[in-house]
């Protein structure tokens, strides 16, 4: 049998391109090979990260993290709380609504707070952050998408909120998804205590953080056994809330504020709390904003050469 | 002849490559930046100081650092004990560069489980030992101090990812 020339050329073609698309599906599959870096930060164009330009002092570097480019959050960034799960009288007995009570007071006091105001170091070409926030709403569920939360699950609750309208679909703003402790998601306690995101939802940029009831592990995620508040959970999420606060706030699309480890202003100083003073109940803390004394870890200082600082 | 055996062993040749690269690795992941707990900080320091030892061949950091009845499991292998692992890494082993991601910690108490990913450039004898590791320490405290008791690890990739950019590149 003979193969004319013209039918070889069409099958090698046809061969070639089997064997180049194959070879591009595998390159897309395998992890670590595109664009979404080992730890999760996105660069638009991977070879092109930017030596980036002071702007009207917005973007200033050389204090051990790096600007790559991307926006930070401006103005007054308002915040949204998702509390999901029992928040009345769950397994924990902080699952209560003396946390969401805490909670609610550190968020309303934490904009403009000393810790804050390390967070406006950082900037991007158009402005520096501002180191103000506000609780601008927040939602109670009870347990819509079950009591096993995945990355996908954690998506669908926000996106159900944004699409009926009990909380409004703003690209400005934080939203915290605050789990208690009957909630499991995936890498909560053995990995992390907490983590920040964005993604597009209802076809708007959503910068969003997940941060569950540390009262689930506190060898793991807590700081002391007494808290100065007298409710290890809510003071241990206002330890990790304050961590993915600033994080979003200066790193919201993963391409902002990170350094040559991927680590991001909280990152860099996670458990590192700095000096301390000693509550009446024999807890330390650091900070004292919203009628209340806190435990809260450093924030990265983006000037005078970089170092974890608990204020300008 | 010739070319009809080309062809065939194209046909095939095509087969061989294709059939690994539909096989879907992981499904893609959602971009996160978590902020690790403590035991994972203190468990990618100890890895880390680990790892350093055998770049800088510290016998006694890394002695301090490893049970006595520390062994190391691979995939089709006995186990190695210490004894005959320790003169291997402080040998012709060569760790030029590594890197820990994915830690996660299971914390028992007095023993902890510790999951990581670990890329690395290395050789051995002069044959290259870089790539990916899938690697579970087993943890065991020691006083104050923790040491490694027991490890396993797999090859996951003879590639090394692409390190992540610093914005100074």
């Amino acid at each position: 049998m003979k193969f004319p020339l013209g039918k070889t050329k069409v099958l090698l073609t046809f061969l070639f391109v089997i064997l180049a698309v194959n070879f591009l599906a595998a390159q897309a599959l395998r992890p670590g090979s595109g664009d979404i870096r080992p730890n999760g930060h996105v660069l638009d164009n991977p070879t092109e990260t930017m030596e980036a330009k002071p702007s009207g002092g917005a973007v200033v570097q050389g204090n051990g993290i790096n600007y790559h480019g991307g926006p930070v959050l401006h103005g007054n960034v308002p915040i949204y709380v998702i509390w999901y799960g029992n928040w009345t009288n769950g397994p924990k007995a902080s699952d209560s609504q003396t946390t969401v009570n805490l909670i609610d007071a550190f968020l309303g006091g934490l904009g403009g707070s000393a810790l804050e105001n390390v967070n406006t170091t950082y900037g991007d070409n158009t402005a520096n952050v501002s180191g103000l926030l506000h609780l601008q709403s927040q939602i109670f569920d009870t347990g819509s998408q079950g009591t096993s939360l995945t990355n996908t699950r954690l998506t669908n609750l926000i996106s159900s909120h944004l699409a009926n309208g009990s909380l409004p679909t703003d690209n400005t703003g934080v939203y915290l998804v605050l789990t208690s402790s009957n909630i499991s998601e995936r890498g909560f306690c053995t990995q992390f205590c907490g983590f920040h995101t964005a993604q597009t939802i209802n076809g708007k940029d959503i910068k969003w953080a997940f941060v569950g009831n540390v009262d689930k592990c506190p060898s793991g995620c807590e700081i002391q056994t007494t808290s100065p508040n007298g409710d290890s959970g809510a003071d241990g999420m206002a330890n990790t809330l304050s961590h993915e606060i600033e994080e979003a706030i200066s790193d919201p699309d993963l391409n902002a504020w990170f350094d040559s480890n991927g680590q991001e202003n909280g990152d860099k100083c996670n458990f590192n709390f700095g000096a301390t003073q000693t509550a009446s109940n024999g807890s330390k803390f650091n900070q004292t904003f919203g009628g209340h004394n806190w435990m809260l870890q450093q924030n990265w200082r983006n000037s005078g050469g970089g170092a974890c600082a608990q204020h300008l | 002849m010739c070319l009809r055996g080309f062809l065939c062993f194209s046909i095939l040749l095509s087969f061989v490559v294709a059939a690994p690269a539909q096989e879907p690795v992981k499904p893609a992941l959602q971009p996160k930046i978590v902020t690790a707990t403590r035991q994972v900080t203190l468990f990618s320091g100890l890895e880390k100081q680990l790892l350093t030892g055998i770049q800088k061949k510290d016998q006694a950091a890394l002695k301090t650092l490893l049970a006595d009845d520390f062994e190391i499991w691979m995939p089709n292998s006995d186990a190695v004990a210490m004894e005959d692992w320790l003169p291997v890494v402080l040998g012709k082993f060569s760790l030029k560069s590594f890197r820990i991601s994915q830690m996660s910690v299971r914390d028992f108490g007095d023993t902890a489980i510790v999951k990581f990913m670990r890329s690395q450039k290395a050789d051995f004898q002069g044959k290259d030992e870089s790539g990916e590791f899938f690697v579970v320490d087993v943890w065991k405290k020691s006083g104050d101090s923790w040491q490694l008791s027991d490890r396993y690890v797999s090859k996951v990739s003879s590639i090394v990812p692409v390190p992540r950019p610093s914005g100074k590149e």
